[in-house]
Formats: C-alpha cells, sequence, structure tokens
C-alpha cells in the first residue's frame, strides 16, 4: 500500500501483477488488497478451462478471502470441486502461483 | 459410409463466423466440419481480456471479437492466407475422446496428415499446438456444450509477425519454458516451409480428404439450417457488442 503524497491522508491503494506461466497457459492477475485482504482482481490469459462459465465463480469468490497464499489456495481448490473444473495444463496452483506473485511483487 | 456435413464460409468477418460457429455448437444438426478465412481481425480468447493482450491504440483497422472457448488470440493479418476450420462433434470416446487432451490430439491428427502430405515433419505438441520442426503452424481451441465439442483451428498459410507483435502486449514469459529465444522463431507458416505459395483451394481440398480418412466419414456439403440461420441471429448482437469484446 502506497501514501497518496498528493493529498494528505488519503490511502492509495495500487493494482499489482502477477505473470505466471503454466503448462496450460499463461495467467496474468491484476490483484488489489485493502486491509489483508483481496478487494479486487481480475485474470486474464490464454489458458482452457471448462466449463468456462464456472472462471467467474473463481474471480468472484477469491475476492474478500485474505490475501494469503494457504486461503487462495484452498478456495479455488474448493471451487474447482464444486464446480467440477477441469483445466488440461493448468493446476488450482498456477492460479494461486500467478495471484501470490502479484502480492508479493 | 456415415456421412458428415462440411460448409465451407469462404472470406468472412469473423463476428459473423463466430456467432455461426456457436449455433452450429448449440443446434445439434450433426457432426459438421467446416472451413472459413478471416478477414483483417482478431479473436480473443474466452479469458483474455481486450486491454491486457492488445495495444488497442494499434488495432484500430481490426475487427475484433471474442470466441466461446479458450487460449490465446488469433490473429489475422490482411494477407488472408489463413485456413480455419471447425469441427463439431458428439462425443463418443471414440472419434471425440472425452479426455481433453486426446480429442485434441485426434482432430490435430488432420493438420499432421496434411502436413505430411506436403512431407513437413509434423507433430502435435500438447495442450493445442501443431508444430513443424518444434515451431507453432497451428493454434487449435476446444470448447464442450452437452455432450459435443467444438473445436477450432488456424492452418498458417503466410503470416505476418512483425505485425502481430505491434498490435500485442506479448510478455516474454510466455515463450521462456519452451526454451525458444524469441516469439519469431516459435512460429511458422506453410508458404516459408514449403518455399512457394500453395492454392489455397488445393490445401482445403488435402485436409478434408484426410479429415475423411481420419474420421471414416465422406464429408458431404452443405449450409446452416434454418435453426442454425436463426440461432446465429440471436447470437450476432453478442459478438457486435462492447459488453462482450471488452469486458
Amino acid at each position: 500500500m502506497f501514501l497518496n503524497t498528493a493529498g494528505a491522508n488519503t490511502m492509495e491503494i495500487k493494482t499489482l501483477q502477477g505473470i505466471h506461466k503454466s503448462k496450460g497457459g499463461l495467467i496474468r492477475s491484476f490483484v488489489t488488497v485493502q486491509n489483508g485482504k483481496i478487494k479486487e482482481i481480475s485474470i486474464s490469459g490464454d489458458f482452457f478451462l471448462f466449463p468456462e462459465e464456472a472462471f467467474f465463480r473463481i474471480v468472484e469468490e477469491i475476492k474478500g478471502i485474505k490475501a494469503e497464499r494457504e486461503e487462495v489456495e484452498l478456495k479455488i481448490k474448493e471451487i474447482y470441486e464444486r464446480e467440477n473444473i477441469q483445466s488440461p495444463g493448468t493446476l488450482p496452483s498456477d492460479f494461486t502461483e500467478s495471484i501470490m506473485k502479484a502480492l508479493e511483487g | 459410409m456415415e456421412e458428415w456435413r462440411f460448409i465451407d464460409f469462404g472470406l468472412v468477418d469473423i463476428r459473423d463466423m463466430m456467432a455461426m460457429d456457436e449455433s452450429i455448437l448449440k443446434a445439434d444438426e450433426g457432426n459438421t466440419f467446416f472451413f472459413w478465412t478471416p478477414k483483417k481481425s482478431i479473436i480473443l480468447g474466452f479469458f483474455q481480456k481486450a486491454e491486457v493482450e492488445l495495444d488497442l491504440a494499434q488495432c484500430k483497422d481490426y475487427t475484433i471479437t471474442r470466441r466461446i472457448s479458450g487460449g490465446g488470440i488469433a490473429f489475422s493479418d490482411d494477407r488472408c492466407r489463413q485456413i480455419n476450420y471447425g469441427v463439431v462433434g458428439t462425443i463418443d470416446n471414440e472419434l471425440f475422446p472425452m479426455d481433453i487432451i486426446a480429442s485434441y490430439k485426434q482432430i490435430c491428427g488432420v493438420l499432421i496428415d496434411t502436413l505430411g502430405h506436403y512431407n513437413l515433419n509434423a507433430a502435435f505438441r500438447p495442450i493445442n499446438d501443431v508444430v513443424v520442426d518444434n515451431r507453432k503452424i497451428s493454434g487449435n481451441a476446444q470448447t464442450r456444450w452437452e455432450e459435443k465439442l467444438l473445436q477450432n483451428g488456424t492452418l498458417l498459410l503466410d503470416f505476418d509477425i512483425e505485425e502481430m507483435l505491434r498490435i500485442s502486449n506479448i510478455p516474454k514469459e510466455k515463450f521462456l519454458d519452451k526454451k525458444i529465444a524469441s516469439i519469431r522463431e516459435g512460429l511458422t507458416w506453410l508458404d516459408r516451409e514449403l518455399g512457394e505459395q500453395r492454392d489455397m483451394e488445393e490445401i482445403k481440398q488435402v485436409m478434408k480428404k484426410k479429415f475423411e480418412e481420419r474420421f471414416h466419414v465422406r464429408l458431404k456439403s452443405g449450409y446452416l439450417s434454418e435453426k442454425e440461420k436463426v440461432l446465429t441471429h440471436t447470437l450476432l448482437p453478442k459478438y457486435y457488442s462492447d459488453e462482450w469484446v471488452y469486458r
């Protein structure tokens, strides 16, 4: 988090970017964190994931969870199981890695 | 011998083509193999964000849309020397395996057999590429709906790499683990491999024959059904909308 030098006492939330390549494709994550939790996230990539619509569950449900590796991976794994996701060459840990690269800079 | 439908859409606006593509998958009119050649355009994969993957200021004279399958950008320059194909098939664990990579491999076999016809050393590179001497010559993308699969892919006859680089935001990480020094060295196209320009119609005929041999079917020329035309019509606004393309 960075102090905004332009205005007194206003906190600027910076969007962080992480890039990770799985065997199935490139995963680019854009994450903003507030109070140790993931506030906003968007993911862009050339991976494959079936059913495609389940991808939006991942992005939605990661919002609000703690910005920590274990929490992120647990949540993604849970969604994979529940939504019966298949993503050849890409594992829940690959999404986690992309997000963590953003968080850890 | 079983007959499957064959359609050659010719040179098309990619937004119209993607609407027809989806309608063929969802209208349930039987297994179909089809060709098209895209006009100058960019098709985003389902999970790609336009502003992340593209240098949009450089893309102003391109038609941009998104497809319903994952994977990377399908870029077509104004040379229009690409054969794009689509396959819609019912998953049967034989011709169209349930296993995703096995089904890619089966369909990509048509491209490998076609390139073999021209004495090129082509191979399947999982997940979804066909390579000639380890250089990508064909990208493929699959999605599934109910009991069916739709696979689209391209066979590059000619390709303007510099133009693709100009319009893209490709990070260098993409090619690192493939141990390829640059994107320039990781791609190839048929005209370059053969050292001459072959007639596109001739290559399509070879591909069609290789498809028939691989799937043990006869391809019969046909058209979109009324049901598919109606569905295409309802899908068109999506492929033309900013909400879909720039979401």
